[in-house]
């Protein structure tokens, strides 16, 4: 019998992520709940439909006073927006300074600096732009109170970056010293963005046993963590990704194929080794870089190309978009899809606002905690002897609270949701199988201390400890 | 002991009614003795029919009551079908929908549908073709105005494209053969349009089709149907961006391209308007009548249809950003078989 509804999506955790489409509009898609599995909803539109407008790079920097949001368009003009209202604060032009026609050469990378230069002004703005063509510049912007007043500030540097290719991926690092570009016919280039200087190129990997060179052609990049400049990943148009770390050889360290049609976007998880990939066909997968194995893909009838990828700073949410004109909205640890919206348009980029609705996350962490997050919280930063600790005391208290609908249970109803499968069972059963756990928690609390050193023992704990509730 | 199985055995057969009164009820295709299935088969479905009859009866009765009384005739069932319950599709277009029209007016095929330009088709092969391929392609020539047949050769379909691009053609249409039957088709959008990519199935040549018509080279209207998502309204556009945007009336020639669980159904027709003179001949008696309706037409126009041309089923397959390029190119979008997980999902 097939099955004749659509799959129903959880909802997602408050969040809020702005898109940007080929017409040069921009959506704010807002998820609100109490609860954490609110449906995301498009609330806001900006600009009119225009495709001289194409949105081409986007940068954001969401700090929490007066954040910025940096627009780079198809007619050559940078924006620079309020992320809140998406008041326009001022629009330079790409053309005037590199002399070129912009329709010719689109800008391919765009940059927002969030770090303040120490001897500019609060109230500036810098930033990076790189065109298809290898025109790469800094610049320093005044933002005064009237919104048509800009004025230019005298550190603006220009250099070129591409040597004859065309460039189509650029990255700045975490710590904004450092500029990763590359593209067709471009190798991968590190710039030292104090001096503008290259410090490093990779190199082709060598021809295959059939002597055929397959020729240069990055589609994306991005830096496998934000402390360190010397690793990054890049995706090719021979559907390949490859992992350079400067600081070892020039040639790729791992690389390794994905599917049949070229990679078009990368992005980096917040844990360092784990990165996304979504291709041309609409195909998106989580490898971890270090072994270079697939961790799964997400399955979710996903067919236009993903042009881009976003994860969430808190939440284990990845954002992805692309030519199916739907944002997706999917969750890290289960690859599940999330939530779906349909914007529309063919979409080129999406970005997270980090600082949304903080009262409101607060609340839902205090009241009845996203079951994700909190999976995430116990097993990156509390040790698992802890949590142990509590369910002991649960233990305890369990038979007092049982009447009651007690407070703990519900604090973790996620993981503990086969311990309330128990309470419906007759009461003796219950007890036995409290004294059960009792000892394997004992036992298990002395593995998971000399485990706890190890990079992994919170998970391997857990996972034990699954399966043996589950026999129970 | 055996006599403990003949007590058994009888224990089990004097208890045999019960069990044979359930299985009755439960389906016929559990029992095992072929006769007695087919009988019992049978008379279920006599059963069935006469139940069936018996509605159909009280249900013409009720009308004909209505009828009488002057009452309002019962409202009509509407038989349940695949694509009346289809999927909730939220990606259906809107009329009201603003951004719908404002992305139209930015695509690619927008220059050829507000007639800044004219439609100039290319029309070329697989590296082999023979037989049949040809065939279709002398037909799809009459069919398409301003379409040129361009030979393949050893051309790589990129360069064809360069060559398109260079001669002002807005289109490229290419017939994949294989096995001397034609089984692909693709369009391609010039000079940055989309590709699609089709599969075809189900040909019928003109010669195959009785009393077929020879299509006049005129040129002929366009009927595209049931093109209901984004996906299919992008799709009828690219098919749309292949005719000449201003029909021919008088050459009275239609293409039709009607679109049903995803299936895009090509025909090509010739029709005429015709006055019914039987109709006239069988209303002497009622002259009266006649003389009220003299200010009206005389008599009743009918459209009779004559098809010609080729007849073939097309299913989509792929939608690529750009023009052809399997290797670097981007799609809007793929069939893939994860997608196929139901019978009431339908994408254009």
């Amino acid at each position: 019998m097939p099955r004749t509804s659509t799959l129903d999506c959880p909802g997602c955790p408050p969040l809020r992520a702005l898109t940007f489409d080929e017409l040069g509009l921009i959506k704010v898609v807002e998820a609100r709940g109490k609860q954490g599995r609110a449906e995301p909803k498009v609330v806001e539109r900006w600009g009119d439909p225009d495709s001289s407008k194409c949105v081409l790079a986007a940068s954001i920097d969401d700090r929490n006073s007066d954040p910025l949001l940096a627009v780079a368009r198809r007619n050559g003009t940078v924006e620079v927006l309020n992320p809140l209202n998406g008041d326009l604060r001022f629009s330079v032009s790409n053309a005037s300074i590199n002399g070129v026609q912009s329709e010719d050469d689109p800008v391919a990378g765009l940059h927002l600096f969030a770090k303040k230069k120490s001897e500019l002004a609060s109230r500036s703005c810098t930033l990076l732009t790189c065109t298809t063509k290898g025109n790469a510049s800094i610049r320093s912007f005044e933002v005064n109170k009237s919104a048509a007043d800009v004025a230019s500030t005298g550190s603006s540097r220009t250099w070129s970056v591409g040597g004859g290719g065309s460039i189509l991926c650029s990255k700045v690092d975490g710590s904004e010293n450092y500029f990763l570009s590359g593209g067709k016919r471009v190798e991968m280039n590190v710039w030292d963005l104090e001096s503008c200087a290259k410090i490093w190129t990779a190199k082709p990997p060598p021809k295959n046993s059939l002597g055929i060179f397959t020729p240069t052609w990055f589609t994306s990049a991005t830096f496998l963590s934000k402390d360190d400049h010397r690793k990054f990943v890049a995706g090719t148009n021979s559907h390949e990704v490859r992992l350079f770390d400067i600081s070892a050889q020039r040639r790729p360290v791992i690389s390794f194929d994905f599917r049949e049609t070229a990679i078009k976007s990368v992005a980096e998880d917040l844990d360092g080794y784990t990165i996304y990939v979504g291709n041309g066909s609409g195909d998106l997968a989580s490898f971890d870089i270090r072994t270079g194995k697939l961790l799964g893909c997400f399955l979710g009838k996903c067919s236009g190309s993903i042009r881009s990828i976003a994860r969430h700073p808190e939440f284990p949410v990845i954002a992805s978009c692309g030519l199916d004109s739907y944002l997706r909205l999917w969750n890290v640890k289960t690859r599940q899809l999330l939530s779906a919206v349909h914007l529309k348009q063919h979409l080129t980029n999406v970005l997270f606002d980090s600082n949304f609705a903080d009262e409101e996350a607060e609340i839902a962490h205090s009241a009845a905690d996203w079951p994700l997050h909190e999976d995430e919280r116990d097993e990156g930063k509390t040790p698992p002897v802890k949590r142990k600790k509590s369910k002991e005391k649960k233990g305890i208290k369990k038979e007092a609270e049982a009447k009651s609908g007690n407070r703990e249970d519900e604090r973790d109803e996620p993981l503990h949701e086969d311990e309330r499968d128990e309470g419906e069972t007759p009461p003796v059963k219950r007890k036995k199988s409290k004294e059960k756990k009792g000892i394997k928690k004992e036992a298990e609390a002395k593995s998971g201390n000399k485990e706890s050193s190890e990079e992994y023992g919170g998970k391997k704990v857990k996972s034990k400890k699954s399966s043996k509730r589950l026999k129970m | 002991m055996g006599g403990n199985d003949k007590r058994k055995r009888s224990e089990s057969e004097g208890g045999d009614e019960q069990p044979i009164e359930k299985k009755r009820e439960i389906l016929p295709s559990m029992i095992k003795n072929k006769e007695k299935r087919s009988a019992i088969h049978a008379k279920l479905k006599q059963q069935k029919k006469l139940e069936k009859r018996k509605k159909a009866k009280a249900r013409d009765a009720a009308e004909k009551r209505a009828l009488e009384l002057g009452e309002e005739l019962p409202a009509k069932k509407i038989p349940k079908t695949i694509e009346n319950t289809r999927e909730f599709d939220e990606t259906v277009c809107k009329p009201d929908d603003e951004e719908l029209f404002a992305g139209n007016d930015a695509d690619e095929f927008s220059s050829i549908l507000k007639r800044e330009r004219t439609p100039k088709i290319l029309i070329t092969t697989c590296r082999f073709h023979s037989s049949r391929g040809p065939d279709l392609i002398k037909e799809l020539l009459s069919v398409i105005p301003n379409a040129h047949y361009y030979k393949r050769g050893t051309y790589d379909l990129k360069k064809i494209v360069e060559f398109a691009n260079k001669k002002d053609f807005t289109s490229i249409i290419v017939v994949h053969t294989n096995r001397r039957e034609p089984d692909a088709f693709v369009i391609i959008g010039l000079p940055t349009g989309p590709t699609a990519h089709f599969k075809l199935s189900n040909l019928v040549l003109r010669k195959d089709i009785k009393n077929h018509g020879n299509p006049t080279s005129h040129e002929p209207e366009l009927v595209l149907n049931n093109f209901t998502t984004r996906l299919g309204h992008r799709i009828g556009r690219s098919i749309q961006s292949l005719f000449p945007q201003e029909p021919n009336f008088p050459g009275r020639r239609v293409v039709t391209f009607h679109n049903q669980r995803d299936f895009i159904f090509f025909r090509h027709h010739r029709y005429i308007f015709e006055a019914k003179e039987t109709k006239q001949t069988e209303s002497k008696g009622k002259k009266t009548k006649d003389a009220k309706g003299e200010s009206e037409p005389q008599g009743k126009v009918i459209a009779r249809l004559q098809e010609c041309g080729p007849r073939f089923t097309l299913k989509l397959l792929s939608l690529q950003h750009g023009t052809f390029d399997t290797k670097g190119g981007e799609y809007e979008w793929v069939h893939k078989p994860e997608m196929d997980t139901s019978r009431r999902r339908f994408f254009l």
